[in-house]
């Protein structure tokens, strides 16, 4: 029982940076259409920027994280202008290719700055865990899920309630009449792309001090972000979200009762599950963005 | 107020539009009417930005809008209401009436505009917090004119407003768009009811594929021969 419960508490820390990555896909797929192959990428960038800013660099801790996270929505956005822009209109393989030559490219480049051996990241929190009662859990396991929490609730605030969010579901609902009422639709597309590369590239910045950094470590999280996004129906923020924590969860029970090698398949697994049983995702009837 | 001066539009190699001049005084109400596929919503398109021209000119108060982006034909004051309603089903009702004023910022005018709205049309006050996907076909339409409206226009375009209504709501569309118009906004509207378009309008344009072929007041088309055969059913 108290190690269900355990797992049950690490699921939930590991779920919301899971749903951050969801998110941040799924908002790019349902309003633009594309399937961003360098999502994973953006987690890596966000990862190797804290690094860079915490060790050589001896910033403040928290003052990394932001800018971490400031710095993967200006990659976004420099993504977006100069690869999807001059894209618009291309066919969905065209576009395809490229965001996958993307990605292969900003691999590389981080393997040639940072080399292929794992850095890790100090983090300031106490060595000593939070225990409730039987189980445990570290303080900076803590910070990265509350953190995590309050970006989840911030998109979702963002998308419900700004200017900037209400264009962006008329745009997803349907582009041309959202054009009509006076929207701009590539600054929607710009600040979509960002937001999802800025939410993947947090994840990064948190989990990164958590485990260590290396440059491929944004293959799995991009595969797990497609996991999610399959699980959760294409194009939902609500199911994304929903879609981090089940993710986590199973991985958890997984590595726990199975054995810890099958921890990563999980993902597999469930999208194989999915796709036999519900290919539109389970949230599939509810409404998408927001 | 507004003038169409030889305008060409093409979906790709498709041609749509061909060579169409009309013209639209203040405080008019024009229709324009013909077959399925003759170009009337394309032409509507064409004026509100949509799409691009391939040819030809068209102003708006002396000023050049040709190939102008959606927004700034709105900004200039031309609203569309599109074919379909097109409203965004899985907003809400009053976030349907925000967007249709996206680009204006006078908060406290926005509020009394809404508040008319609500007025006017009683049911989309009861539903403002409802999906408005799941308004009915009536209610949708009332939602898009309101919509519409929201964002002040001198000129608005309304393309084929009546579409799939029961008998009682299209009298009651062609009501309301009276009304508009008489509150001073001037209207151009596309409508496949013949009859109707010409008893309510000043003046109409008969649009055959993509040309106009015949225009005059709305009396004048009723006599005429022409469109009694085509489109009055002899
Ligand atoms: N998106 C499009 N792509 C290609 N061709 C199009 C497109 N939209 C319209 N057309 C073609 O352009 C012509 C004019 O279409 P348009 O929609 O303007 O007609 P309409 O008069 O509004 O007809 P309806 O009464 O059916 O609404 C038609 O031949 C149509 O097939
Ligand atoms: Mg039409």
């Amino acid at each position: 029982m108290d190690q269900l419960l355990q797992h049950f508490l690490n699921a939930m820390i590991l779920g919301g940076t899971y749903a951050l990555l969801g998110i941040g896909l799924t908002l790019i797929f349902g309003i633009m259409r594309v399937v961003n192959f360098t999502h994973g990428e953006l987690y890596t960038f966000g990862a190797y920027m804290m690094f860079m800013f915490v060790m050589p660099l001896q910033t403040n801790f928290f003052l990394a994280l932001l800018l971490a996270v400031m710095l993967g929505v200006a990659l976004g956005a420099l993504i977006e202008i100069m690869l999807l822009k001059p894209l618009r209109g291309a066919d969905i393989d065209t576009t395809m290719l490229i965001m996958i030559g993307a990605w292969i490219a900003m691999q590389n480049m981080e393997q040639f700055v940072w080399s292929g051996i794992a850095k890790s990241i100090n983090n300031p929190f106490p060595a000593d865990p939070l225990v409730i009662g039987a189980v445990s859990v570290s303080w900076s396991r803590v910070f990265v899920f509350v953190v995590a929490c309050a970006l989840i609730a911030g998109t979702y605030a963002l998308i419900q309630w700004t200017k900037l969010g209400k264009a962006m579901r008329a745009t997803f609902q349907d582009t041309e009449t959202a054009a009509l009422m006076g929207v701009r639709i590539n600054t929607v597309y710009i600040a979509t792309f960002a937001i999802g590369s800025g939410l993947a590239a947090a994840a990064g910045a948190l989990l990164g001090p958590i485990f260590v950094v290396y440059p491929t470590m944004g293959d799995m999280a991009a595969l797990k972000s497609f996991a999610i996004v399959i699980l959760g129906g294409l194009g939902s923020v609500g199911g994304a979200t929903i879609g981090g924590f089940i993710l986590a969860m199973m991985e958890e029970l997984g590595a726990g009762y199975i054995s810890s090698g099958y921890r990563d398949a999980m993902g597999f697994l469930l999208i194989i599950i999915i796709l036999l049983f519900r290919p539109t995702g389970l949230f599939a009837q509810k409404e998408r963005i927001g | 107020m507004l003038k169409v001066d030889g305008v060409t539009c093409a979906y790709g190699k498709v041609m749509a539009v061909r060579d169409l001049t009309m013209e639209v005084r203040q405080g008019e109400l024009v229709t324009l009417i013909g077959a399925n596929g003759a170009g009337k919503t394309t032409t509507l398109k064409a004026i509100s930005g949509v799409l691009a021209p391939v040819e030809g000119r068209i102003e708006f108060e002396g000023e050049d809008i040709t190939g102008a982006s959606a927004r700034t034909v709105l900004e200039k004051g031309i609203a569309h209401c599109p074919e379909g309603r097109r409203i965004f089903p899985y907003m809400t009702v009053r976030e349907n009436l925000e967007m249709g004023c996206f680009l204006r910022n006078d908060a406290q005018a926005i509020a009394k505009d809404m508040e008319k709205i609500f007025e006017r049309f009683p049911i989309l006050h009861e539903r403002r917090a409802q999906a408005a996907g799941t308004l009915s076909g009536g209610e949708q339409q009332m939602l898009a004119i309101s919509r519409a409206l929201m964002s002040r226009p001198r000129l608005i375009l309304f393309d084929e407003p009546s579409l799939g209504l029961a008998p009682n709501l299209v009298e009651q569309t062609f009501d309301i768009v009276e009304q508009i118009r008489s509150d001073g906004v001037t209207v151009v509207m596309v409508e496949q009811n013949a009859l109707a378009a010409l008893e309510l309008c000043d003046r109409s344009y008969v649009l055959e594929s993509g040309e106009v072929t015949l225009s005059g007041t709305g009396n004048q088309l009723l006599k005429n021969k022409k469109v009694q055969q085509a489109y009055l059913g002899g």
